[in-house]
């Protein structure tokens, strides 16, 4: 069903709409998908919503950059403000295993710094618990995926990983002579999401570079290879092709259910006892947002008018460098090497927070497109450069944007092919996030020139989306408590990258699949609370490794912890 | 495939040697060939036995299946026709060797497909090539008083870097309600999609296409694969008549809306 | 007695008598410590080659563990001949199982990569190596040989001892078979194993020379001095096979190829070391280059082939 390798053989369980099941979860990627596969297999009745399809990799994906538009959410979105981002096959994904089906899998964890960036800053949020309370979580899904890196991760909380380190291609390589030539300590070979060797019935990388185009191979981690399959075999529900548009809300003040429209846009209605939203940080909102009705105007769990608001995304700004010889960077994984050496916040800067600095590899289609942004090449030109692709190596850096209140998703007045009001999105730098970026832009310059470039040039872009449904102790400055539980609705849960008050430079995914076993540990520990009582227990819930997928326990390397 | 011997052909009598591109130094026109750049004889569409087969069938279905004209008139189609002409100019390749480019952008706007987003300074994308045909055709007006396609290659390319440049003299009402630094990204990169997505593209700048079952075993130091090519690199200079050979490197501007939209960078 | 002591230390003479302690098969000590040394060697190899492989399977631990035991084993037997008859043998037998457990798991995971044998050059490149089991074998074949030799201070009467044979084994084979098996025994606690060693000499140079082939290829030849291993493995297997039927092969063309087989080895080593440390980091990554750069034992079992063909030439054949 899911490759030539990879199959789930049994059957799929389908509950109907007029059956009230126990969790029922919108959106079947990172977040989501983790959820579906510890719910189920601790026994509850729970059915995902997902609006694209159900992945056959076989059949469905290609290796080709033009060809793997559909893997991408490409629905309408206004984007605006100072500063607009890119959506689609940037940042947002579609169908099972959403947005994991296309990242480049780097899965860094986020530093002890991050959980506390207010108390140390002055600026951004507090995490309403600490990087202690989530490192079990970060070694639990380190090993779920599993994480490829270094045996030795010297930053944040310095840590191994479970499988053996990449080797290196043209842009590793490249990155890996900048730093030491400026002596700038560098992680080699990870950490990424991608098998070093293989497990089960998933081969290891073949080093083709098409990560972003979705890994035929099955070496790279996506919940629709690591989770779902497990979450099938024990009687969980993927419903695909289900577009979410209302949470319906009973008279008691509790959800009762989501209408959802099917591919031939007919609605339907499924009851259950709680919800737990995991879209990601437009649709998420914006699904909050269009469920308003009588009580709740502004949206469902919106009393603190927080949803929508403190959308963060990363500075991505893409270097590029020509070296005399060749490179051929679309080989190897885009992502196999990275430094956090400049992640924390360094009194001798302007700015707070800081950044990292990690390998990418564009295709030529990507390629293209930022050689007319960084050159302005086009006509003569830019065939010129793109006949030059071989020669360039590119590194990415990842800086730490802080959360702002007028960086928000809202609801425009334009609808999408449902008829659903699409999300106008509004983003804007500020003083802090200009000032860090340029530094940031002008670190990985230099690194790239010391690597031995000709031409360092530079394309400026953002990448990854969090926030804008964030967590926090205080009902009114945040909309979900440290469980992923909306203040204002006790059965009604947010699961996704959303909930993050900050984001460091770290990428989001790892995080986001850390804090979903967390909140299935606390939604498995309340048992039948959450259906029928509005009581919120605060109380950390004990961690139910057991309940990781079967194929979890038994490869990789001892580690340091 | 067979290649004929580049010395046995002659310049068709239709080609202007000054829209060539012409080796360094002597001047002399470059004939349009099969393929250019620097990987002579590399051909991806060779190597398909390697591919999957969903790849596979869709690579030829884009080599072999050029879509028809359904949402351009037949005169806006010659005008983008004429436009891509100039943004991704293909005439050192022989014409049955050229990659069809307004063919892939008419069939993005017959079936409305987007990319995921729409910026707000940007109406849908139909309208936005509607309008930009009316900008240009202005801007020529302004320019040289006459319609674009109607002038001379030189004077169309010199009316296309203004938009390039952002730096317009005509059509201010319409550049208003449209950013000319996202429309000009947005043409860039449909023609960008569909040149660079198309095998003969990959076989001129050396990429190593579909990579699935078989993938790169030599990794580093950019050593071709056993059916890759070493590079052969020669030197040519753009046609004489032709403006966009130039590129300006846009390092110092650290925010995406600064290097597209030519917002001034009040904060250097 | 009183010239005896000049005339060991005499370079000349000291060689002789190795040649003759070799002839008769009286080599147990050195082979013993011999088969430890390489073992450490091949354990590095496999402990970081599996680490590439990222000890996905909990079998890939086996090899780690058991050449540790089987270098023990073999400094045990340095000093103990019960040691070098039971638990060096022992050791020995159990790793050359495992060596074709190794085997069977490489090749099913180069069937098991996307293509499977369809794409035999890119999987073996990029799978398992498919020979390397085997050659990992190596030491342990060794080992198990140096079990069955005599100490190098043997007299007449320990030379008669066949208390270290297994006749237990043999009983349970068929009375031919079983006969067989003693007799073989035998000739090679007499040194009387020519044959059997230039086979594996042969094998091991074919193995060793395929795995270097295609490792060079994947680096595509940089080096014109990449070509000498691949062209210097099959005179070194044919010189072998050829001392099978040829007495005056065995002792002239065999030990004269191994010869250069073991210092193209050295050069090998050489180059690779000087490979690791030109790698991007060089000495500040060390250990990474290490892993991931040329394999620096690799060029080293390909210099095991000469050795074994070395000590064939100095092997008796059997008896007729």
């Amino acid at each position: 069903m899911l490759g030539p390798l990879q199959h789930i053989d049994f059957p799929m369980r389908r509950y109907r709409d007029t059956e009230e099941i126990d969790y029922l979860i919108v959106g079947c990627g990172s977040g989501g998908g983790v959820l579906l596969q510890r719910l189920a297999r601790a026994g509850f009745k729970v059915v995902a919503l997902e609006a694209g399809p159900f992945w056959d990799t076989e059949r469905d994906w290609v290796s080709d950059e033009s060809g793997s538009h559909k893997l991408y959410w490409e629905d309408l979105r206004i984007t605006g403000g100072t500063d607009p981002l890119a959506f689609g096959a940037n940042n947002s994904g579609k169908g099972v295993g959403g947005g994991s089906v296309h990242w480049a899998a780097f899965t860094p964890r986020f530093h002890p710094s991050d959980f506390e960036v207010y108390t140390r800053d002055g600026l951004g949020a507090d995490w309403p618990f600490s990087y202690e309370t989530l490192r079990p979580y970060y070694e639990q899904l380190e090993l779920e995926m599993p994480v490829a890196g270094p045996a030795y991760f010297p930053w944040g909380h310095p840590h191994g990983y479970p499988y053996g380190p990449h080797p290196m291609g043209g842009v590793g390589n490249a990155l890996i002579k900048g730093c030491t030539a400026l002596g700038i300590p560098v992680s080699i070979g990870g950490p990424v999401a991608i098998l070093s060797g293989s497990r089960a019935d998933r081969p290891h990388c073949i080093y083709r570079g098409f990560c972003i185009q979705g890994c035929k191979v099955g070496a790279k981690a996506s919940t629709l290879v690591t989770h779902v399959p497990d979450a099938i075999a024990n009687g969980g529900e993927v419903r695909e092709y289900s577009m979410a548009h209302r949470i319906e809300l009973g008279r008691d003040g509790r959800v009762t259910g989501v209408h959802y429209f099917d591919r031939d846009g007919a609605s339907w209605f499924q009851r259950a006892k709680a919800v737990i939203v995991a879209g990601y940080a437009i649709e998420t909102p914006r699904l909050l947002l269009n469920s308003a009705c009588p009580g709740h105007e502004n949206g469902l769990a919106n009393s603190s008018d927080t949803v929508g608001r403190y959308l963060m995304a990363q500075a991505g700004n893409v270097v590029l460098g020509r070296f005399d010889q060749p490179v051929r960077m679309y080989k190897a994984p885009p992502a196999h090497a990275l430094t956090e050496e400049f992640y924390e916040t360094d009194p001798r800067n302007d700015f707070a927070r800081g950044f990292a600095i990690q390998t990418v590899g564009p295709l030529p289609i990507a390629f293209g497109k930022q050689m007319v942004s960084a050159k302005r090449a086009w006509g003569w030109g830019l065939r010129r450069e793109m006949m030059d692709y071989n020669h360039w190596a590119s590194f990415g850096l990842l800086g730490e944007i802080l959360p702002w209140a007028d960086n928000r998703v809202t609801l425009s007045e334009e609808r999408d092919q449902f008829g659903i009001r699409a999300p106008h999105i509004s983003f804007n730098l500020h003083d802090n996030d200009h000032r860090l970026i340029k530094a940031a832009k002008n670190k990985t310059m230099e690194v790239m020139q010391a690597a031995g470039a000709t031409e360092v040039i530079q394309e400026a872009r953002y990448a990854h989306l969090v926030g804008a449904a964030r967590m926090g102790k205080d009902p009114r400055t945040s909309v979900v408590d440290k469980f992923g539980r909306t203040h204002d609705i006790a059965n009604l849960f947010v699961c996704d990258g959303s909930i993050l008050p900050t984001q460091g430079s770290a990428n989001p995914g790892l995080t986001i699949q850390a804090l979903a076993a967390r909140t299935a540990d606390y939604l498995i520990a309340q048992g039948d609370t959450v259906f029928n009582s509005n009581r919120r227990d605060m109380n950390e819930p004990p961690m139910s490794r057991e309940l990781a997928p079967s194929d979890t326990w038994g490869h990789g390397v001892p580690r340091v912890k | 495939m067979t290649k004929k011997p580049k010395s046995s052909r002659r310049l068709p009598l239709d080609i202007d040697p000054s829209l060539l591109p012409c080796k360094a130094g002597s001047g002399e026109a470059i004939l349009p060939s099969e393929q250019p750049g620097y990987y002579p004889g590399y051909s991806n569409l060779s190597q398909q036995a390697f591919w999957d087969k969903a790849t596979r069938d869709l690579i030829n279905d884009r080599v072999n299946n050029v879509p028809r004209i359904r949402h351009f008139s037949a005169e806006s189609a010659l005008f983008w026709r004429v436009v891509f002409e100039h943004v991704l100019p293909q005439s050192d390749r022989i014409p049955e060797r050229r990659i069809p480019l307004v063919e892939r952008l008419d069939e993005r706007l017959h079936n409305k497909r987007g990319v995921g987003y729409r910026y707000e300074k940007m109406p849908p994308d139909r309208e936005a090539y509607r309008l930009a045909e009316i900008a240009i055709n202005e801007e020529s007006q302004s320019r040289f008083n006459a319609h674009f396609i109607d002038l001379p290659h030189l004077q169309q390319d010199i009316v296309l870097q203004a938009i390039h440049d952002g730096k317009p003299s005509a059509a201010k009402a319409i550049w208003k309600q449209m950013s000319i630094g996202r429309f000009w990204l947005l043409l860039m990169q449909d023609a960008i999609e569909a040149y660079y997505a198309h095998p003969w593209a990959w076989d001129e700048i050396g990429f190593g296409g579909p990579a699935y079952p078989r993938a790169y075993t030599r990794l580093e130091r950019g050593e071709p694969e056993p059916w890759e090519v070493e590079e052969q690199r020669y030197d040519w200079d753009a046609p004489r008549y032709s403006v966009s050979d130039s590129t300006e490197s846009t390092h110092h501007l650290h925010t995406e809306s600064r290097q597209n939209e030519f917002l001034p960078d009040e904060s250097q | 007695m009183t010239d005896s002591i000049p005339q060991i230390l005499h370079p000349v003479n000291e060689l002789k008598s190795l040649e003759n302690r070799i002839r008769e098969g009286r080599f147990q000590r050195s082979l013993a410590l011999l088969t430890a040394a390489t073992s450490i060697f091949s354990g590095l190899e496999v402990a970081y080659e599996h680490y590439r492989g990222s000890y996905s399977r909990r079998v890939m631990y086996t090899p780690v563990i058991l050449s540790g035991v089987l270098a023990a084993a073999g400094v045990a037997a340095f000093f103990s001949r019960r040691a070098a008859r039971t638990v060096l043998r022992l050791a020995a037998a159990v790793t050359l199982v495992d060596a074709g457990v190794g085997f069977y798991f490489h090749v099913r995971g180069i069937q098991r990569k996307p293509g499977g044998w369809r794409l035999p050059m890119t999987n073996m490149i990029m799978g398992p190596p498919i020979f390397a089991p085997l050659l990992f074998g190596t030491s342990a074949y060794l080992g198990l040989i140096a079990s069955y030799l005599q100490r190098e201070d043997a007299n007449d009467i320990e030379r008669g001892d066949r208390s270290g044979d297994d006749t237990w084994l043999a009983r349970l084979l068929p009375p031919r078979e079983g006969r067989e098996l003693l007799s073989e025994e035998q000739d090679i606690r007499e040194g009387a194993f020519q044959r059997q060693v230039a086979i594996i000499t042969g094998i091991s140079a074919l193995l060793s020379g395929f795995e270097a082939y295609y490792s060079h290829y994947k680096n595509n030849f940089r080096y014109a001095v990449q070509w000498t291993p691949i062209a210097i493995a099959p005179l070194l297997a044919a010189a072998s096979f050829a001392a099978i039927r040829s007495r005056r092969i065995a002792t002239t063309a065999l030990p004269a190829i191994s010869a250069v087989a073991a210092a193209d080895s050295a050069i090998g080593f050489y180059y690779h070391a000087r490979g690791v440390l030109r790698r991007p980091g060089g000495t500040k990554h060390l250990i990474y280059n290490i892993i991931y750069g040329p394999p620096i034992f690799a060029p080293l079992l390909f210099g095991a082939a000469g050795m074994l063909g070395i000590l064939a030439s100095l092997l008796r054949r059997r008896r007729p």
